[in-house]
């Protein structure tokens, strides 16, 4: 598998303030790659030194086979970029500005443009100053998609979007892959990109401090289950099923929590009777900890 | 219009340059106008009593003959200020409002330079700056007649007002340079502000003193008028010594600009 997004201990600071430190990726072609962390962490910072805006203090960055710098216009021809916020000048209609950026790019035919503002329901003729963030947010995914880039670097790609919009927007993610296409996409929310990313790196405080399949992620996943019963359950109801843990029964509410596969639960459950029952998935930071828990337990 | 970023970035600004276009031909028509009403033998005695040096450090000439009373109005000091403040404004957009503005990232992530993006957006401002002075030109050819100005020869009209546009040029380049490599527009400005005043005094004050009179030979001022163009037309020395420090500035602001990062 072809590598397209390559950087070895890249840093960045602001003065004293911390960009990145010391940050490593690896995005292999063909893949969706979610990068992940919470604001502040360097998800900008990687982003814009991918797309030459900064330059990083030390290490390297190579993107499809060329640094960002060295690669210049030729290397930006081939990337699709959202910007985290995305602005654009008020005074003129998004199709006017959508056609300017393609010209930029040699020409984007009308009909692709045009395609793109349908799904997402973007009025083209409206001028985008009086757009409300959510619809300026349409311009910018529609700009990043519709060159058909090799690769899309999306910085928070779906901050803003109503839900209807936030749910059509993995189709398009997987849509471009099954292209062939690559895409780099941050985001604060693990949700956000577990629908269409087929690996997530974590990064924190400026330093990539995990990278798993989505899929490892979600087998080791730790669920927080609620089940109501008609009537108060035997106290042993659960014992020694497979993948179960932490049960406390008040009255007839069982809580517990479940990993892997759910088979074992769900027909030791199924022997009573069932009022309703509850699932949560596990937010993103609990997710790794249960991970690399496992992990640790393993290895001991 | 939306091919590249010179002909966009025109497009875009086409209120503001039709803005600046009846705002500089307006002013100098205005003070053309006026000429019938000054020129008066009254007028005459005035000015033959103020001392010389005195009108010298003004910028004003000879009042009294159509190319002087025009280089001291139109052309004097009110037409290169207005055209001065809408170069420093093209230039200190150009790259640091836009940058300020959180626009330039887009541009600078599409497969364009950053070279290409200062010349391109240099070129749409100079562009800019000659259709002000042209309509100026054109405007005054128009009342030339009944303003009494048809002693000066249509060809200076122009040739003045070509000299009009280059020092806008100047200090619009001096905006952009200084906007590119700080990425400051409140910097671009204070440049502007504070050489313009520098280069206005050193031109007409300067050669009043004995160890300041160098001060001339480098004001931009010295080049937009030292050779009277309303009455000797072009002079093509000066223009290119204009044009030589504009694109100068362009350069080294693009060379900071070209190596340091970009603000979110």
């Amino acid at each position: 598998m072809s590598t397209v997004i390559e950087a070895n201990g890249l840093t960045k600071f602001y003065g004293k303030r911390r960009g990145v430190d010391g940050l490593d990726l690896h995005v292999n072609g063909g893949e969706i790659y979610g990068f992940l962390g919470p604001n502040g962490a360097g998800k900008t910072t990687t982003i814009r030194i991918l797309l030459d805006l900064i330059r990083p203090n030390a290490g390297s960055a190579s993107v499809l086979g060329s640094a960002p710098r060295a690669g210049g216009t030729q290397l930006r021809n081939r990337i699709g970029y959202l910007p985290g916020d995305f602005v654009a000048g008020g005074r003129q209609s998004a199709r006017e500005l959508l056609t300017h950026l393609g010209h930029l790019r040699g020409g984007v035919p009308a009909e692709r443009i045009s395609a793109l503002a349908d799904r997402f329901d973007l009025d083209l003729m409206i001028n985008v100053g009086s757009l409300s963030k959510g619809n300026r947010q349409k311009i910018g995914v529609v700009q990043a998609f519709m060159h058909q880039p090799e690769l899309l670097i999306l910085d928070e790609p779906t901050i803003g979007l109503d839900p209807l919009m936030q749910q059509r927007f993995p189709d398009l993610v997987r849509e471009v892959k099954s292209n062939g296409q690559t895409v780099f996409m941050s985001s604060h929310v693990l949700s956000e990109v577990q629908q269409s990313a087929d690996r997530v790196g974590i990064v924190r405080e400026g330093r990539m401090v995990a990278v798993e399949s989505v899929e490892t992620l979600r087998r080791h996943a730790v669920r927080h289950v609620e089940v109501h019963f008609s009537e108060p359950p035997p106290a042993d109801t659960l014992t020694g099923v497979e993948g179960v843990s932490d049960v406390v029964v008040i009255d007839s509410v069982l809580r517990c929590r479940s990993t892997g596969r759910a088979d074992a639960l769900v027909k030791a459950l199924a022997r009573h009777d069932v009022a309703s029952l509850t699932i949560q998935e596990p937010g993103l930071e609990e997710l790794f900890f249960a991970y690399y828990r496992e992990k640790a337990e393993h290895a001991a | 219009m939306l091919r590249n970023v010179f002909t966009k970035t025109l497009w875009d600004q086409r209120r503001g340059l039709l803005a600046a276009v009846i705002g500089v031909t307006a002013v100098g028509v205005l003070y053309a106008s006026f000429y019938p009403v000054i020129n008066t033998p009254a007028m005459r005695d005035a000015m033959a009593a103020f001392p010389p040096a005195f009108l010298d450090a003004m910028g004003i000439a000879d009042m009294t003959s159509p190319a002087g009373y025009l280089g001291s109005t139109s052309f004097g000091l009110l037409g290169p200020i207005l055209i001065i403040i809408v170069g420093a404004a093209l230039g200190a957009t150009a790259i640091a409002g836009e940058e300020e503005a959180g626009r330039l990232d887009l541009t600078l992530a599409h497969p364009v330079s950053r070279w290409s993006v200062l010349i391109q957006r240099f070129a749409a401002m100079v562009v800019g700056l000659a259709l002000a002075c042209l309509g100026l030109a054109l405007a005054l050819v128009a009342i030339s007649v009944p303003a009494e100005l048809t002693a000066i020869p249509m060809a200076n009209l122009f040739a003045a007002a070509l000299h009009m546009s280059l020092l806008g040029t100047f200090f619009g380049a001096l905006a952009m340079a200084v906007g590119a490599a700080s990425g400051r527009r409140a910097w671009a400005f204070t440049a502007v502000a504070v050489i313009g005043v520098a280069a206005f005094l050193g031109n007409n004050l300067g050669p009043s003193v004995d160890w300041l009179a160098w001060t001339r030979d480098i004001s931009p001022f010295h080049y937009y008028s030292g050779g009277q163009p309303l009455i000797n037309g072009v002079q093509p020395a000066d223009l290119t010594v204009l044009t030589i420090a504009s694109l100068a500035m362009v350069a080294l602001g693009g060379l900071v600009f070209d190596r340091r990062d970009v603000a979110v």
